[in-house]
């Protein structure tokens, strides 16, 4: 088992991170930019370094400054957390030059996922199916039409080292398809540094479902269930659930048994979730494997009763799976919502000092944050400031749960999602379950638009 | 009043952010602390760099003290996180000593990080006032590592 392990983040992932050693007994270090001298990462850790100004790229993506803390306080395993370096199969292979452990998959694995493209074709080819499209990048106008042509219209461009929904584009037919797909490489050369696009089918009324997998280094995996985040905004995960409502244990069993089939064959090893758009038919189409513990993860140990993070600490350390498929008990239901620093009108950024805060308890209520009264959130950093996460025995426990712990969530001096999340939860489309990537945008639409008539 | 009541008057303005400027007249002593403008950076990381008085005025103490008081000095800070050694090698001698002067661009010590020696250079000419590092220490970004008396 590792000694002391380097918590590669800032933030409540760091956080999260930091509470999971602790109780395996493994010693911590924190490393922080100038702006998170008073982020309690820093605080709890059992050291911590400076690594750099406020600037990501300076601090938290300084490859050398990270190695260089973990080999001077003896390190012997980074964990990368969610962002940052988590994805990045060059920091994977210097970790390993160095002989410290990086906890997550191999750099190969982390590579061949990070291809989008080349990632759909493998998995397609053990066995899950995915989206009619391009497959891969399409690089002249003619190939582009005719890909569209072939697929049939409504089609999506997508940026090949893509995410965040950047260098995406629905196109609804041939007259805006060109133009589309020069926006859309031009926003993937700016965010990712390659132009390449693919194109594929749209679904218009797509639910975002995706399962949650771990794999040990013998060649054993596991699923723990599916987590729905159709909520989103602008392609960012804004409520996440699980089980979803369209879930039956019988599709679970058949979506999850392929997932963990197709896992093995690509000889992944650590956590990881794969991705899938559901139309409504319930057909899955596999769309991208995110080789990390993501944001959403306590939604899946709500449901589960499990330590995810624990887990992948014990994977990584070389021990077994700590699991079998069979002790995998799916209870209740658990819901996320993302608390961000932002204007819910307009989704600009809110930084600032919090001047007043309470954090809401009680049965079935967990908080996940890095944040306190009198702190002050950097402008240097993503926006997300908590988690809460409830969990009940049914979908209409839990978002009463929901609804009256952000009641009961007292936050002053920044703007929040709060207003947002409380407005959802009463729609009557979101009450029924009735959910897809674009009822966001959908819904305030509507409300625009009720605004305007009156 | 004498250098410690002085300093103890210091330390309260540093240590309120209320205070912007203070004016004091004592037994025949005026002083008048005033805030650099730009010190609402960060509230508790190192006030005692931006504290300046620009007008003191004490006429029966000996000039020497408030200037001693009043000076600023420059620091040299590593720019990565890494271990400090102060020569170039474990037998050779130290770059640079405590009194020395040196230039600007002068290599005063190595920051070793990841097996690669790196070589830090003084941003200002001036005279080696202290060093604030063991040899062999680890050191982290932006860790001070010589105060310098500017030239």
């Amino acid at each position: 088992m590792f000694r002391k392990i380097l918590v590669a983040n800032r933030g409540e992932i760091a956080l999260r991170i930091i509470l999971s050693c602790k109780e395996l007994g493994i010693k911590t270090v924190a490393v922080f930019s100038e702006a998170d001298r008073h982020a309690l990462h820093v605080r709890f850790a059992d050291e911590a370094v400076c690594i750099g100004p406020p600037k990501s790229t300076d601090s938290y993506l300084n490859i050398p400054n990270v190695i260089s803390t973990a080999e001077l306080l003896n390190a012997d395993a980074i964990h990368p957390g969610y962002g940052f370096l988590s994805e990045s199969a060059y920091f994977a292979e210097v970790c390993e030059a160095s002989r410290i452990k990086f906890i997550g998959p191999s750099a190969e694995a982390i590579r061949l996922m990070g291809d989008k493209a080349r990632a759909r074709i493998e998995m397609n080819r053990f066995g899950l199916p995915v989206l009619p499209g391009s497959a891969d990048a399409v690089h002249t106008d003619k190939e582009a039409m005719a890909t569209a042509e072939a697929i049939g219209y409504p089609v999506i461009i997508k940026a090949v080292a893509g995410g965040g929904g950047r260098g995406m584009r629905v196109v609804e037919n041939r007259g805006e398809l060109l133009t589309a797909l020069k926006t859309a490489q031009a926003e993937a050369a700016s965010a990712f540094g390659v132009p390449h696009c693919y194109i594929e089918k749209f679904i218009e009324k797509a639910r975002h479902i995706e399962f949650q997998i771990m794999a040990d280094e013998y060649g054993n995996a596991i699923h723990l269930g599916e987590r729905e985040c159709s909520i989103q905004r602008r392609h960012q995960k804004l409520i996440e659930e699980a089980p979803s409502v369209l879930m039956t244990p019988s599709l679970r069993e058949e979506i999850g048994s392929r997932v963990v089939q197709a896992v093995k064959e690509v000889g992944y090893s650590n956590v990881g979730t794969l991705e899938f758009l559901v139309d409504e038919r319930k057909n899955f189409y596999f769309m991208e494997m995110n080789t990390l513990v993501q944001v959403e993860h306590p939604v899946t140990e709500m449901f589960t009763g499990f330590d995810i993070i624990r887990d992948q600490i014990l994977i990584a350390a070389g021990e077994r799976l700590p699991h079998k498929q069979a002790d995998v008990q799916f209870r209740g239901h658990a819901l996320e919502c993302r608390i961000n620093a932002e204007d819910p009108v307009t989704h600009k950024p809110s930084p600032g000092k919090i001047t007043a805060w309470h954090s809401p308890g009680g049965p079935g209520v967990r908080m996940d944050t890095a944040a306190y009264a009198e702190y002050v959130i950097p402008p240097y950093y993503d926006s997300l400031i908590a988690k809460l996460v409830v969990h009940g025995s049914t979908r209409d426990e839990a978002i009463r749960r929901m609804d009256r712990a952000l009641d009961m969530f007292v936050l002053e001096g920044v703007k929040s999602t709060i207003p947002l999340h409380r407005q959802i939860l009463r729609n009557s489309d979101f009450l029924k379950g009735d959910i897809y990537t674009k009822f966001l945008e959908h819904a305030q639409g509507r409300r625009a638009r009720a605004v305007e008539i009156a | 009043m004498n250098l410690k009541e002085l300093k103890e008057i210091i330390d309260l303005v540093t240590s309120r952010e209320s205070i912007e400027e203070l004016e004091l007249e004592k037994s025949g002593v005026r002083l008048r602390i005033r805030r650099a403008s730009n010190h609402l950076v960060s509230s508790s990381i190192a006030p005692e760099a931006r504290a300046v008085i620009p007008a003191v005025a004490m006429p029966q103490l000996p000039p020497e003290v408030p200037q001693e008081t009043a000076e600023e000095l420059f620091y040299i800070k590593s720019p990565i996180v890494g271990t400090f050694y102060k020569a170039p090698s474990p037998n050779s001698e130290a770059f640079v000593s405590v009194g020395d002067f040196v230039e600007k661009g002068s290599v005063v010590c190595i920051v070793e990080a990841m097996k690669l020696m790196n070589e830090i250079e003084s941003d200002v000419a001036g005279e080696i006032v202290s060093i604030l590092v063991e040899n062999g220490q680890p050191v982290e970004y932006g860790e001070r590592l010589f105060a310098i008396r500017p030239r």
